[in-house]
This record gives structure tokens, sequence and C-alpha cells, in this order.
């Protein structure tokens, strides 16, 4: 399998719409028209880096910032 | 007066009851605490009970389902829930569940129960469930901020244990026991299983997919893990050549069973014949669907030839209805390192990743696509055992142009009529 690569300028762009709400990946890829391979890689880079993090429904998994997933956790838990 | 009537209702009747289970989990959690153990939730098990009777006054949940899942490097594994009765109940505001990868075949040493007991113990409510459907050990009740050293404990003791798959991974891939306790598995279940679980880790832990996906592996038609109703990749045993006959076995069952009613009138394709003094079948004919041999099982076995077939789609009804697993691969040897299984995972998986829509699980992806175009991705050949359903509707459906022309068709044609 052929070495996923990126820029930083794609990284931002990603991290900027992470910040906004929680993306299914595909949604993520589809929005901001890049391929999904490269936005898989860049989101695993990110949470690697703790800077995105993983937010789960039980049966689907979306990913967002870490700050926008720490925060709407902290509004769940309040009701 | 008890603080739960209603819930304690549920303790009456001769039955098991999870209240009476609850509650003596609650017991012991506060017996333990008092003790001065390290145990951190020890009334939450008690607060659980709470929150189930406001819910039967109020006739409606009051768990908020979803969360993060917060242990390092890991998407999947826990599942976040917390109460909007936090307020009134603070022992309950924070009850994630965790799924523990449970060994394969679900074989324990009491030592290795041990240890997952008082990891859970200290960390959570000290309430288990064994096991979950997909089969995973389910941790229930903990807080946000004791996931991760409860997921470190567990990884840290002697018989180590790790976190199963939920949300949108491949999920904790099972299989029955096998060969450790059955005579009939047609190859070995539990290492097919494990090496699965090892090969597809990245994936069983970082959700990335369009929905879950599940492998499961049985050892024979019997399909004791349900692989086919159940699981998206089910590789159930099989063998290729004639069910082995003992004659003198079946003489001696003929001493005490009706053997004509109870297996030959039996036999779905009326393939064996009985004349009282030999059994014989028709291999040609036999679907093997294993009702002599569960019937009979110390003279019939399955033949020597064995593998496994692949059956792909099994699901449950979300989205666009239940698939029971269609066969793909009608049969397969399945050899250590298991490589050609493990490439037709591996091709499986990128195409549905690469063309399936938000929780289309991969049936519904064959049904939009084609099993056609499946097949391709898979490189296998067409076979005629490829149906929709048994001796039902032919599943592969032909190109216009791979068609005869149809003479009633040409008539018209001429007529003007079609």
């Amino acid at each position: 399998m052929t070495e996923v690569t990126y820029t930083e300028e794609e990284k931002k762009k990603i991290l900027e719409q992470l910040s906004k709400k929680t993306w299914k990946i595909p949604e993520l890829a589809k929005v901001i028209q890049m391929d999904k391979a490269k936005v898989k890689k860049i989101v695993q880079d990110l949470i690697d880096q703790g800077i995105a993090a993983y937010w789960s429904s039980g049966s689907t998994t979306y990913v967002a910032t870490k700050a926008y997933v720490q925060e709407l956790e902290k509004k769940r838990a309040q009701g | 007066m008890s603080e739960t009537p209603l819930v304690d209702e549920l303790e009456k009747g001769p039955w098991p009851s999870f209240v009476k289970e609850i509650k003596k989990t609650a017991e012991n959690m506060e017996k333990r605490a008092a003790q001065g153990m390290d145990i951190k939730l020890p009334k939450t098990a008690r607060a659980l009970l709470k929150q189930l009777e406001i819910s039967y006054k109020d006739k409606k949940t009051h768990w908020k389902h979803g969360g993060i899942v917060s242990v390092v490097g890991y998407g999947g594994g826990v599942i976040g829930r917390y109460s909007d009765l936090g307020d009134k109940i603070p022992e309950i505001e924070h009850f994630h569940t965790m799924r523990i990868n449970m060994p394969t075949g679900w074989f324990y040493t009491t030592k290795a129960l041990r240890g997952l007991c008082d990891v859970w113990e200290k960390w959570g409510s000290g309430l288990t469930n064994m096991h979950g459907s997909t089969g995973d050990i389910i941790f229930l009740g903990t807080r946000s901020e004791y996931l991760q050293p409860c997921f470190e404990d567990l990884g840290n003791l002697e018989i180590p244990f790790d976190l199963g798959g939920s949300g949108s991974a491949i999920r904790t891939p099972s299989a029955c026991m096998g060969p450790a306790l059955c005579e009939f598995a047609c190859y070995d279940t539990l290492d097919l299983c494990y090496e699965l679980t090892m090969t597809f880790q990245n994936e069983l832990h970082r959700p990335m997919y369009p929905y879950k996906f599940k492998f499961k592996c049985s050892g024979c038609p019997n399909d004791c893990v349900a692989a086919k109703a159940r699981a998206d990749f089910a590789i159930i045993g099989n063998w290729k050549d004639e069910i082995k006959v003992d004659q003198e076995a079946v003489k001696e069952y003929a001493k005490w069973m009706d053997i004509e009613n109870e297996v030959v009138k039996l036999c779905p394709t009326k393939a064996i014949s009985w004349n009282g003094r030999e059994l014989k079948i028709d291999a040609k004919n036999c679907v093997h669907c294993m009702h002599c041999i569960n019937k009979m099982p110390k003279a019939l076995k399955p033949g020597d030839e064995r593998g496994a077939t692949i059956l792909i789609g099994g699901k449950a009804p979300f989205v666009e209805g239940a698939v029971i697993g269609w066969v793909m691969i009608p049969f397969i040897e399945i050899k250590k390192p298991y490589e050609e299984i493990k490439e037709i995972a591996t091709r499986t998986l990128e195409w549905w990743d690469e063309e399936g829509k938000f929780r289309e699980r991969l049936a519904e992806l064959i049904w939009r696509k084609g099993v056609r175009e499946y097949l391709k991705v898979i490189g296998k050949d067409v076979d005629v055992r490829i149906v929709k359903a048994p001796r039902n509707n032919p599943f592969m459906f032909f190109k216009k142009e791979e068609l005869r022309p149809s003479p009633y068709i040409e008539e018209l044609k001429k007529r003007g009529m079609f």
C-alpha cells in the first residue's frame, strides 16, 4: 500500500473543520473535497498528537478537536 | 420501606433476577469499601437501582447515550453513557460501559477471571455482563476519569486483557470453541480468530469505517456462534468429501433409535437411505445441514477434506433489513498463516471503506453495487452455489449482452409489439 502524505495546509484545513463540529470521516472528506485516505491519515495523526479525539455513540464514531469534544461532554454531563 | 419498590417486584418468582444480582453486587461493593479496600465507586450499583426505580415511575429512560472514548490511542471499546439524574443521584452521573476483548472461545482460568474482577471492583461499579452479544466481556458503569487507569490495570494483569471493538470499526472477532471442545470442528476456529484479531488490531481500535464490521468463526455448519446471521464475514467450517459413516456404530444406534423417522425422513434433501443393516448417504445431494451427524455423533462425522465456507453480509435489521449471510466462497482451505482469508478480508474492507455510505453494512453495499462487482474485488469467479436464498431465486444476474436473444421477444419485435 502506498504511503499517504499531506501538506501542513491540508492539515490546517481539516483542523479548522474539526473545531466546528463532530464529523464522520467520509462526510468531512466530501465537504473539504479531499481524498478520504488523506483525511483519515491527517485525522489519525491529529489524534495521535492529542489534538483531535473520537466521539462515539456506541455504534457510530465521529471525530472533532479534543477541545470541542471536551466541551460537548461537559454540556452532556451537565444535562 | 424499600427505596425501590417497583424494581423489587422483579425479584419475585423462581427465575433469575437481574435486580437480585445488582443488589448482591451493591452489598459486596459497600462491604469491601467499608473494609478499607481501594474501591472508587462503592455506591454506583445501588444508585443504578434508584435510577431504574425513577425510570419505572416516569416511564422513560434517564440515560444519555454516547460520549468520548478516552483511552489514549483508542477510538473504540468504551460506550459513553450519562444520566440526566446526576443532580439527584450523583453516583450515577457517569455510567460508561467498557467492552473487553474476551479470550477466543470464552475459555478462562479462575485466575484470569479474578484479575478482571479485581480491576473492575477497583475502578467500576463491580457490575459485569458475561458476555455481550458480540462476545465481549462487558464492564458496566464507570466514570470518565477512571477509564484510562482501568484500561492500564487490565493491561498490567498477569493475564492481560485489551479493549474490544465498538463504533464504526471492526468489532471484536469471535469464534466457537472449535477443536478445543468439539469433534465436528473442520478447522481451528480459535487460532484463526486470534490471528484475525491480531491482524486487524488497528482497524479494531481505530474506527474509521462507514459502520461496524464483524468477523465470526464457526467450526462446522452447526454454526454455534450464529456467524451466518450476525457476521459481515462469516467463516463456517465445512467439508468437501462425503460424511464418514461407521456402520457398526450406526447399528448400535439402531438398537434404541428410530433411524428411519428420526434421521432418514428428516433429511432435507432425502439423501439418506437405511435398510436396517446399512446407512447410505448420497453425498451429491447432501447439503451439510448436520442433522444426521448431530443425531448420531458416534456414527457419523464430517468428511476428511475439511475447510470452510465464507458467507458475506449477515446482519441485523437496521437500515435495510436483516440478512442471513450469502455464500460467496463455497469452499476454502483454512491453513496457517491464513494468507488467503486475510487477503479476501482486506480487499473486502478496502472496497467497503471506499464505496460504503454512512451506516451502510457490507450486505447493503453488495445489494447496491451487485455481487458481480464484489466478486471482482475479491478476485473470485461466479459459482452456481452463490444464491440469494437456498433453492430459490438466482443471485447472479447476467449483463444484457451476455443473454441469448429470446425467440419470443424477437418475434414480438418483428411484429412491432415490443
